[in-house]
């Protein structure tokens, strides 16, 4: 008892103001990894390989002046290559670099890809319809009829109300946007594939992007 | 008369003898009967000193004519024995006094008694016997039995007579009463003892000799309390089962003390008030000694299952419970006529109490729903996440939305149609709307607008004179011009002209010189002419 309380004493004599925390600011990328260069290598699949020549100095010029990273093309290995800078303000920017060039890679335009580039949140998944339900010949061609709608009225109904981007390539599904939206564009999609019509699925749609935008 | 005598005897004994059966039958028996009755005539007479015959004539009599000797006879001996039977009831001791003083006497006399006896049971099968005597005997009986009753009448003036007293009934009948319940009277028991027997005399009921063993049983139960033991040992089956009297003898025997004690006191009317309550009390603590110890009633017992319980025995007992919900209100006329004009008043005073549709809360406004828009959309995602963040952030510098600029296309065609529809009015209530916007006037004559326009448009001009013309002075047509003023004109025009000239004179000089010398030459002589008339008209 008498030890303890002697204890006590000491600590409170010894409160001695303690120097301020250090703040320091954020590490460069170049910093982080101690002055070595961060990569990140894109193969491009072949049926993108003239949007990407069409659309390179749209993708080229954000990536290098905005996110300050350096963006080639590897012509015969078919990649494109990111590759930070010592003026890299943040290692993110790289990261956000390679997602807004796979975005492309799947199929997404520019202009919605480059929404990669500006938002955090944003993401994109992509499954396959088998992953919904196992569909054979005629019905998996009528399964992403559905899904696209005459003209593609459905898909474009999906992305403005849930303000997602969809790229339906074949029998794979990617979708672009915030997560919760995401979300609800991959349920209306999935309630397609399982064969519900699109008058249905537009009426849901209706009511949950409501939800959504409030 | 000794002769006469055996042969009565005899005659009597063979009577005796005979089956009763055989005495219905006539013949045979009557000669017998008839000696048998002579002899008992004579064994009689000397008792009753008024007895007219001295001897029974029974030849060639009938038998109705031979029993009207024998009553005669009978009767005042009968009553004799009556009372003196009573006397020894009363006084037991002479009864001593006569049997040790003449014992012989009395045996005879018992003798006699008994046949006695006999003879008034062979008198009574004799005129069962001949049935016409039945009705005669019964009637006898009957009127011994309402005689005795008169005798026993006390209080009762009108009822009572010499014969009849109503105490000496009442004493009659407690005698009964303690005879059957086998009272334990100490002091009574001799006393009880005789009177059995003397009731037991008094009875002219067909009795043998089994009645006098019970009879001497029931004294003995009568006896006392030590004898219990004794009593219960010789105890009959006629005792249980056997006549109608001794029957309810023993099943009271079993009973509990309080109830003789309570037939005690049935019996006897001498108990003070203090003893009678005392009983009572005491009677009440059995009762409720006796209810404590049995099981109690399904009621007090506390929780009872149905099982418990004898079946439906619920739905006699009131349970008293607390019932959640109001009970049902009882529906009466006069309910229903308050109702009525309850009714009645409403419907005057229109005061209905109609469900109002609750406010609802004040929300904010309903955020404008998106048409679902089929075709691709013209902005990138990111240009879209853009906009949702400027409106969010300024909401000022939003770009109009699609259906902004809707609404005011829309708004705008309203006006124009509201406008239209006062018109037809006159615009007698409208003011003209205000329509901020620039719009060409032709000055049209005013009638070409009437044709057209509505009757409300003026008609006047569509141009105000100022908005055609805004100027000063006197304006003159060329035609009413003086030649002054036609000169001034000139004049002023000249002036005007010159100071036009005087702004770019040297462009005009150096075009002339490069490009044509001829021409040049002309102008510069014109000039110097012109120059000269100036000049002249200056002067």
């Amino acid at each position: 008892m008498a030890e303890s309380t002697q204890m006590e004493v000491e600590t409170a004599a010894q409160t001695v103001t303690l120097p301020a925390k250090p703040t320091f600011k954020p590490l460069k990328a170049h910093e982080m990894s101690d002055g070595k260069v961060q990569f990140r290598k894109i193969s491009v699949p072949p049926n993108r390989y003239s949007p990407l020549k069409k659309a390179w100095l749209d993708i080229y010029t954000p990536i290098y002046d905005q996110m300050k990273v350096d963006i080639r093309m590897n012509l015969k290995a078919r990649k494109v290559e990111l590759k930070t800078r010592a003026d890299t303000p943040d290692i993110s920017n790289l990261q956000k670099a390679a997602d807004f060039v796979h975005a492309f890679m799947l199929g997404f335009d520019i202009p919605d890809a480059i929404s990669l580039l500006r938002m955090d949140e944003l993401y994109v998944e992509s499954f396959e319809i088998k992953d919904v339900k196992t569909l054979k010949g005629e019905h998996l061609s009528r399964a992403i009829g559905r899904l696209s709608g005459k003209g593609g009225k459905t898909k474009f109904a999906i992305e403005n109300s849930t303000k997602t981007r969809i790229v339906i390539a074949d029998t794979r599904i990617h979708i672009l946007g915030a997560f919760s939206n995401i979300k609800v564009a991959r349920s209306s999609l999935c309630s397609l594939i399982m064969g519900s019509p699109a008058g249905k699925v537009y009426s849901k749609l209706r009511s949950v992007s409501a939800r959504l935008n409030e | 008369m000794s002769i006469a005598k055996a042969s009565g005897f005899e005659a009597l004994e063979k009577l005796m003898s005979t089956e009763p059966p055989v005495f219905l039958a006539p013949s045979s028996i009557s000669e017998v009967a008839r000696t048998a009755s002579r002899y008992l005539f004579e064994k009689l007479k000397p008792f009753n000193p008024k007895s007219p015959f001295d001897q029974l004539l029974v030849d060639g009599f009938d038998a109705e004519q031979i029993w009207q000797q024998i009553d005669l006879q009978c009767q005042p001996l009968l009553s004799s024995l009556r009372q003196d039977v009573k006397r020894f009831a009363q006084n037991p001791k002479e009864i001593r006094k006569l049997g040790n003083l003449a014992l012989k006497v009395s045996h005879e006399d018992d003798d006699v008694d008994e046949m006695d006896m006999d003879d008034d049971e062979l008198e009574a099968t004799e005129s069962e016997g001949d049935e016409e005597e039945e009705g005669d005997e019964e009637e006898e009986e009957e009127d011994d039995v309402e005689e005795d009753e008169e005798e026993k009448s006390g209080d009762h003036e009108g009822i009572e007579d010499k014969f009849f007293k109503i105490k000496e009934l009442e004493e009659f009948l407690e005698e009964g009463e303690a005879e059957e319940y086998g009272l334990d009277y100490k002091n009574k028991k001799g006393v009880a003892k005789r009177k059995k027997q003397n009731l037991r005399d008094d009875d002219d009921d067909e009795e043998d000799e089994d009645e006098e063993e019970d009879d001497d049983e029931f004294g003995a139960f009568a006896g006392g309390d030590d004898e219990e033991a004794d009593k219960l040992g010789k105890a009959r089956y006629d005792d249980f089962f056997g006549g109608k009297k001794k029957e309810t003898k023993m099943k009271l025997k079993d009973l509990s003390e309080d109830d003789e004690a309570e037939l005690e006191n049935q019996g006897d009317v001498k108990l003070s008030t203090h003893e009678k309550d005392r009983i009572k009390l005491q009677s009440k603590i059995e009762q409720m000694e006796k209810a404590n110890l049995d099981p109690k009633h399904w009621t007090m017992q506390g929780e009872i299952t149905a099982a418990k319980r004898p079946k439906n025995s619920a739905l006699e007992v009131d349970l008293d419970f607390e019932h959640n919900t109001r009970p049902a209100p009882v529906i009466t006329e006069e309910v229903t006529a308050s109702l009525e004009d309850l009714i009645k008043s409403r419907i005057i005073e229109a005061r209905f109490d109609d469900v109002q549709r609750a406010p609802s809360m004040p929300t904010k406004a309903k955020r404008e729903a998106k048409e679902m828009d089929d075709s691709k959309s013209k902005k990138g995602l990111a240009e879209v996440y853009e906009d949702e963040y400027v409106r969010q952030a300024n909401p000022a510098f939003a770009p109009t939305t699609f259906s902004d600029e809707l609404k005011k296309e829309a708004s705008i065609l309203f006006k124009r149609l509201c406008l239209k529809l006062d018109s037809l009015s006159h615009f007698h209530f409208t003011p003209k709307p205000v329509i901020e916007e620039m719009s060409i006037q032709t000055n049209v004559p005013a009638i070409a607008m009437e044709e057209v326009a509505p009757v409300a448009v003026s008609d006047a001009a569509m141009l105000a004179p100022e908005e055609i013309f805004s100027g000063k002075g006197d304006i003159k047509d060329e035609s009413e011009l003086t030649q002054e003023e036609r000169k001034r004109r000139r004049a002023k025009k000249k002036r005007k002209f010159k100071a036009e000239s005087a702004k770019d004179p040297v462009k005009k000089a150096r075009d002339d010189t490069t490009e044509n010398p001829k021409t040049g030459i002309f102008l510069c002589s014109y000039m110097t002419f012109r120059l000269l008339r100036v000049f002249e008209i200056r002067k």
